[in-house]
């Protein structure tokens, strides 16, 4: 039995987190698939391809988590619709790296709950027990619309699923009769390596929502760029909320990590040139993207994601305005990006995940050569006590 | 990125002419802004849109409306077609269709801010179960949208995107683009459903097929017209055809 690598508790017993940092922050390299048009069987496969290699090369060098992402309908942004898929791939790939699916989308009209247990159980046992479970209930109406989700409820059926899973992949024959959902007695199967259920996160885009992570014990998957102060903040009140915690399950997942871009090169001014290419077309393609609340005004999605474009008339709202570098951005020689590390560290994140490209604006063998640059370089001054980094 | 592929002079069929961008702020107290956001269909997300902007995904339209009992030219209604898109990073509405009750209000919304405005008849019926917009041109209904079941939203959760229009100005065709703040007191999300459009009479361009309703709002309180800060050239991206309006 591989026990879950989290703090567990009997189950029923209320969760006090020990506030410790087992080791030092890790990394995780994150997939969105983003995709240049054309979108013809050889550009999305290659897009493919090329992450099952990335994936591969950060097994080697010593990466902690290779997560993908959920996306339906989003042309350019992400083509990642099954990413299950994809992590089956990365799994039977890779030997150490955790796989992350990072996330499932938590409503019925997605994915039925029991589908997603049977699929992360595969998963689990596929992997030898790497799987972390992230969970989601996408942001945008290009895909809550396209599968008639009512956007109400999104936040109530992903509250039902973190609860039920953990029941549906510890238990023998369980029933349910819920709120989106009801079954009568089945046994789920197959079961998950890990024991009693693989880590579970929450996707955090909007501020507060790093609060229902710390609430149910779950760990905080960020995938937008918030600045140092916010990040700060919402990382002390995470650790804050979750030593009192009332968790889904007897495992609890006391971690909190950010996304970031990398492209590290031994000169800054090439990485700066490859890598804010990367990030401003990122910022474009993110801009772009319909949320939710521009289509369907609703209590449920107050707050575009940080990485959304702005709304409203502001004194500095020209058109003609770029994307913004967000804070600590890791582009740059290896002691650039050593720094901006450093200074997320501090604020007590227990990991980060990179973007590595996006819509191939960098070539495959350069951001393999900023991966192993970044593992030789920069990984060293945080891995104290790490395995597997290396050259 | 996707970008529109129309030619500027197939938008401008309704264009206002502006003689200068000098306008001052315009301040509507009492409004009430109907909003219905709808899905077009996708044949038609470039073929509507100029070089500059880029359709949404999936591509989309809002009809507009404001009633306004107070105004410099009196009370007046107003409706728009708005292509949904974007201009560089920001979600615009590119106004294609616009027609007012009232003369005096439609020659000003159109030499000050750039509307292609029409006159024609604008009826915004408001009640607690149900809402209808008609739009009438020329004597013909060409817009009957109605919603029902209003639900108590907060004043902040309707978003409002800003506004462009096409116009004749001295320096060419222009995109203008229009800065509205709503000070919103009461808003609310309705069900809507659309027994009546007729884009072209309208006056959407041809490839903008409705494919169907998604949401409706209704929010009440004072609307402000800015003055106008920002202009763009249509067939180039915003990131450099932007211009200031003080240059």
């Amino acid at each position: 039995m591989a026990p879950c690598p989290h703090w567990c508790q009997p189950p029923g017993h209320r969760f006090h987190a020990r506030l410790v940092t087992l080791r030092g922050v890790k990394f995780g390299i994150f997939f969105e698939m983003s995709t240049p048009r054309p979108f013809t069987p050889e550009v999305e496969g290659t897009v493919l391809h090329n992450a099952l290699a990335q994936a591969r090369l950060a097994d080697e060098l010593g990466f902690d988590w290779v997560w993908a992402v959920e996306h339906h309908f989003l042309e350019e942004y992400s083509h990642c619709s099954a990413p299950e898929v994809v992590l089956a791939a990365v799994a039977t790939q890779t030997e150490r790296i955790r796989i992350g699916h990072g996330a499932v989308v938590c409503v019925p009209e997605m994915n039925h709950p029991i589908r997603v247990a049977e699929r992360c159980a595969t998963l689990d046992l596929l992997s030898n027990g790497r799987l972390e479970v992230g969970t989601a209930r996408s942001s945008t109406w290009t895909e809550l619309g396209g599968f008639c989700v009512d956007p109400d409820q999104t936040k109530k059926t992903w509250d039902e699923f973190v609860h039920v899973l953990p029941r549906l992949w510890a238990d023998g024959a369980t029933s349910y009769d819920g709120h989106s959902f009801s079954m009568p007695e089945r046994n789920v199967l197959p079961k998950p390596v890990q024991k009693p259920h693989p880590p579970m996160w929450v996707t955090v885009t909007s501020p507060g929502t790093e609060l229902d992570a710390a609430d149910r014990g779950l760990g905080c998957l960020g995938v937008a760029a918030a600045g140092y102060a916010e990040q700060e903040r919402r990382t002390k009140e995470y650790f804050r909320r979750i030593e009192q915690c009332d968790p889904v399950s007897s495992v609890v997942t006391a971690e909190v990590t950010t996304l970031n871009f990398m492209y590290c090169h031994e000169d800054a001014a090439v990485a700066a040139k490859a890598g804010m290419g990367m990030v401003g077309t990122f910022g474009l393609a993110n801009s772009h993207l319909m949320w939710t609340r521009e289509a369907y005004p609703t209590r449920a999605y107050q707050s575009l994601g940080n990485l959304a474009p702005k709304t409203d008339r502001t004194p500095t709202g020209s058109p003609g305005d770029r994307f913004g570098i967000p804070e600590g951005i890791c582009v740059g020689d290896p002691d650039i990006i050593v720094a901006a590390l450093k200074r997320w560290e501090a604020l007590g994140l227990t990991g980060i995940n990179f973007l590595l490209n996006c819509v191939e604006t960098i070539p495959q063998e350069e951001v393999l050569a900023s991966m192993r640059l970044f593992a030789r370089e920069v990984m060293p001054h945080f891995r104290s006590a790490s395995s597997g980094a290396g050259a | 990125m996707l970008s529109g592929t129309a030619t500027v002079d197939d938008l401008m069929a309704h264009a206002a002419t502006m003689a200068d961008f000098g306008t001052e702020a315009c301040v509507l107290p009492g409004a009430q802004v109907f909003q219905v956001m709808v899905e077009t269909a996708v044949t038609g997300r470039q073929t509507s849109l100029p070089a500059g902007l880029h359709p949404t995904n999936p591509p989309s339209m809002v009809l507009q409306a404001w009633q306004c009992p107070e105004s410099p030219w009196g009370a007046f209604s107003i409706a728009m077609g708005r292509v949904q898109c974007r201009s560089g990073l920001r979600p615009r509405g590119f106004v294609q269709a616009c027609v007012v009750d009232n003369a005096d209000a439609a020659g000003a919304l159109a030499a000050r801010w750039g509307f292609p405005a029409r006159v024609g008849a604008v009826t915004l019926d408001v009640g607690y179960h149900d809402t209808q917009l008609t739009v009438d041109v020329d004597g013909a209904r060409v817009l009957d949208v109605r919603a029902l079941d209003p639900i108590p939203l907060g004043a902040d959760d309707v978003a409002f995107s800003g506004t462009l229009t096409l116009a004749h100005t001295p320096r060419g065709p222009r995109l203008v683009q229009v800065d509205t703040d709503l000070a919103c007191e009461r808003a609310e999300r309705l069900v809507a459903t659309m027994p009546t459009i007729d884009g072209a009479a309208l006056g959407l361009h041809p490839s903008v097929t409705v494919t169907h309703p998604v949401s409706a709002s209704l929010s009440r309180g004072t609307l402000t017209l800015q003055p106008l800060r920002y202009v763009c050239r249509p067939d180039e991206l915003a990131f450099t055809g932007t211009e200031s309006t003080k240059d």
